[in-house]
C-alpha cells in the first residue's frame, strides 16, 4: 500500500526504465531476426544468390554511398523519389479535403456524383500508372500523378465521412451564436472532421511512396524504384533490400511528421494509446 | 397585446419519422403565447414534447402544421437574437473554456470582447480552468460553459431546455439566483423548461403544464410571488406552498399517464 505519492522524479525514472527496457527487446528482436537470416545464408541453407544477406545489404548501401549507384548518385535518385511521393502526398491531400467537405455539404453534389466516384474507386488505381506514363512521359509528372490518385481517394473518402458525422447540434449551436457559413465551415465542421483527415494522412504517404516507386518501375530515368528494378534485372537482392531499406526510413519520418501534426491539430482530445505505443 | 406577444404557438403539429417508418406525434395543436419579458417555464413528462416545442422557436425545425413565431415574425430559419441551452452538451470539445465562452462575441465580431468573456468565465465560476477543454470538465461545469456561451450574447428571447438538471444543490441555486439577477437586469423572455417545479415555481411568472405526448397545454399557472425573489428562501413560505400542490396535482395525472405508457410500451409489441 502506498503512503505517498510517487515523486516526479521517481514516475520519470519508472518510465524511462520501461522505454529503455522495451527499445533494448526491440533491438534483441532485430539482432535474432537478422542473425538467423545471416546464418542460414553463410550456412547455404538460404541461398544467398537469391535471398541475399545482412551483411551483403549494408555492403551495397556502403558501396552506393561511397561509389554511387549505375543510375547515379543515391542521394539524387532518393531525393526524386522522395520528391515525386511528396507533391502526389500534398496535391492528393489538399483536393481530397476541398472535394471530400464540398461534397458532403452539397447533398445534390454528392447525389450526381456518387456513381462516379464508386466506379473509379473500385478501378485498380495502379494500372493507370501506365497510362500516366503513356501521357506525361518518364519524367517525374507522371510519377507524381500516380501518387496523387493514390492519396486522393482515401483522404477524399475520409474528409467526406467527416463532414457527415459533424454534430448537427454544434453546427445548429455555432449558428445560434452568431457563425457565418464559414465560421461553421472552419471553427465546427473542419475541426470534427479532421481527426478523420489525419488518420487518412496515416496510411497516404505509404501510398504516395507506392505511387512514385510502381511509376519509377514502368518507365523512369531515375529513382529508387529504376534502382529496384535494375536490381531485379541483374539478379542482385541486396540491392532490392538495400533500396527497402531507404524507402522504410522515408516513410518512416514521415509517419513522425504526420504523428506530430496530428498531436498538436488534436491536442484536445482526451489522450489516447497512439499507434506507436501499442 | 395580440401583436405584443414574443412567443406564439398557433394551432403547431409536429411529427417526426419513427425508425419504423411510421409517424410519432410530438406535438398536437399546440397552442399558447408569451408576453415580451415574461419569464416562463415548461413543465411536464419526460418524452411529452418540450424539447421539440422549444427546437421550433429557435428555428431548428419547423413545424409539420401551424404556425410559430417570434417578436411578431413567423420562424423560419435560425434567428440569432434568440438563444439556446441545449439540453445535452453542446459545447465544441476542440475550444477550451475561453474559447467556447467567446464563440458568440467572436463569431458577431464583438470588438474587445476579453474583458467581458473574463467577466463571465468569473460570473459561472470557472475562473482558472480558461485552458481546459470539455473533456477535461466535469458535468456541471460543461452546463456552466453552455449557459455562459448563450447568456454572453444577450439574447431577446432565451430558450433554456434544463439548464441546471447536471448541477449539484449549491451551485444549481447560485446560478438559479445569477439568472433571476441578470433576467432582472435584462428583461428578455425566458422559457425555461424544467422537470424540476420547485425551480420552475421559483423562478417564473408563469407554469405552463404540457400534457402527456402529444403535448398540448394542459393548464397555465401564474405566480404572483413577490420578486425580487430569493430562491433559497422563498420554497417555504406557505403561498409557494400552496401553488406548488395546486400544479403538482394537474401534473401528476400526466406524470402517472406518461409512466404507465413507458410500463406497457415493451410489452405492447407482439
Ligand atoms: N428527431 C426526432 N425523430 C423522431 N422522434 C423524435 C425526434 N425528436 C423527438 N422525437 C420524439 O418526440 C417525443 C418528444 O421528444 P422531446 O425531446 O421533445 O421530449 P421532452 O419533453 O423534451 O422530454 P424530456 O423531458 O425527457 O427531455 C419523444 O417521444 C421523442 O421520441
Ligand atoms: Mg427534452
Amino acid at each position: 500500500m502506498a503512503e505517498e505519492y510517487l515523486s516526479d522524479q521517481e514516475i520519470k525514472r519508472r518510465n524511462t526504465t520501461h522505454r529503455i527496457k522495451v527499445h533494448s527487446l526491440q533491438l534483441g528482436f532485430a539482432v535474432l531476426l537478422m542473425g538467423t537470416w545471416q546464418i542460414l545464408a553463410d550456412k547455404k541453407i538460404l541461398d544467398p544468390f537469391f535471398y541475399g544477406r545482412p551483411t551483403g545489404v549494408l555492403h551495397q548501401l556502403k558501396v552506393w554511398v561511397q561509389n554511387g549507384t549505375s543510375i547515379g548518385s543515391l542521394w539524387v535518385n532518393a531525393w526524386v523519389t522522395f520528391y515525386e511521393a511528396t507533391y502526389g502526398f500534398f496535391a492528393g491531400v489538399i483536393l481530397g479535403i476541398i472535394f471530400g467537405v464540398f461534397l458532403a455539404r452539397n447533398k445534390t453534389a454528392a447525389e450526381i456524383f456518387a456513381p462516379y466516384i464508386k466506379v473509379s474507386n473500385s478501378i485498380p488505381r495502379v494500372v493507370l500508372g501506365s497510362i500516366f506514363v503513356l501521357w506525361l512521359g518518364l519524367g517525374s509528372i507522371s510519377k507524381v500523378a500516380l501518387a496523387f490518385v493514390l492519396v486522393f481517394f482515401p483522404v477524399f473518402f475520409n474528409a467526406f465521412q467527416g463532414t457527415r458525422e459533424a454534430d448537427n447540434k454544434l453546427i445548429s449551436n455555432a449558428r445560434l451564436l452568431g457563425a457565418s457559413k464559414r465560421d461553421v465551415l472552419r471553427r465546427v465542421i473542419f475541426p470534427s472532421a479532421l481527426s478523420w483527415i489525419t488518420a487518412s494522412m496515416h496510411v497516404s504517404f505509404g501510398f504516395a511512396l507506392i505511387g512514385a516507386i510502381v511509376g519509377e518501375f514502368l518507365g523512369a530515368q531515375r529513382g529508387l524504384g529504376l534502382l529496384i528494378a535494375t536490381a531485379q534485372g541483374n539478379f542482385n537482392p541486396n540491392g532490392v533490400y538495400a533500396a527497402m531499406v531507404l524507402i522504410a526510413i522515408m516513410a518512416l519520418s514521415a509517419e513522425f511528421l504526420i504523428t506530430k501534426l496530428e498531436d498538436r491539430l488534436l491536442n484536445w482530445r482526451p489522450t489516447q494509446v497512439s499507434g506507436s505505443e501499442l | 397585446m395580440n401583436s405584443g406577444s414574443a412567443v406564439k404557438f398557433e394551432k403547431v403539429s409536429k411529427r417526426f419519422r419513427t425508425p419504423k417508418g411510421t409517424w410519432y406525434q410530438a406535438l398536437a395543436n399546440l397552442e399558447f403565447e408569451v408576453e415580451a419579458g415574461q419569464f416562463v417555464a415548461l413543465v411536464g413528462p419526460t418524452g411529452c414534447g418540450k424539447s421539440t416545442a422549444l427546437t421550433l422557436l429557435a428555428g431548428l425545425e419547423q413545424p409539420s402544421i401551424g404556425k410559430v413565431t417570434v417578436n411578431g415574425q413567423e420562424v423560419h430559419d435560425i434567428d440569432t437574437s434568440t438563444g439556446f441551452v441545449f439540453q445535452h452538451d453542446a459545447t465544441f470539445p476542440w475550444m477550451n473554456v475561453y474559447s467556447n465562452i467567446a464563440a458568440g462575441p467572436k463569431f458577431r465580431k464583438v470588438k474587445d470582447h476579453d474583458a467581458l468573456v473574463k467577466s463571465w468565465i468569473a460570473k459561472v465560476g470557472l475562473t482558472g480552468f480558461e485552458n481546459n477543454y470539455p473533456h477535461q470538465l466535469s458535468g456541471g461545469m460543461k452546463k456552466r460553459v453552455a449557459l455562459a456561451q448563450s447568456l454572453i450574447n444577450e439574447p431577446s428571447l432565451l430558450l433554456m431546455d434544463e439548464p441546471f438538471s447536471a448541477l449539484d444543490v449549491q451551485t444549481r441555486s447560485i446560478m438559479t439566483d445569477e439568472l433571476m439577477g441578470l433576467w432582472e437586469q435584462t428583461k428578455s423572455t425566458v422559457l425555461f423548461v424544467t422537470h424540476d417545479l420547485e425551480e420552475a415555481i421559483a423562478l417564473a411568472d408563469r407554469v405552463i403544464v404540457l400534457t402527456a405526448g402529444p403535448a398540448q397545454v394542459k393548464a397555465d399557472f401564474k405566480i404572483d410571488l413577490p420578486r425580487p425573489r430569493k430562491a433559497r428562501d422563498i420554497r417555504f413560505t406557505p403561498e409557494f406552498l400552496a401553488i406548488y400542490h395546486k400544479i403538482w396535482n394537474v401534473l401528476r395525472d400526466e406524470v402517472d399517464l406518461a409512466y404507465q405508457r413507458q410500463l406497457i410500451a415493451p410489452s405492447g409489441k407482439k
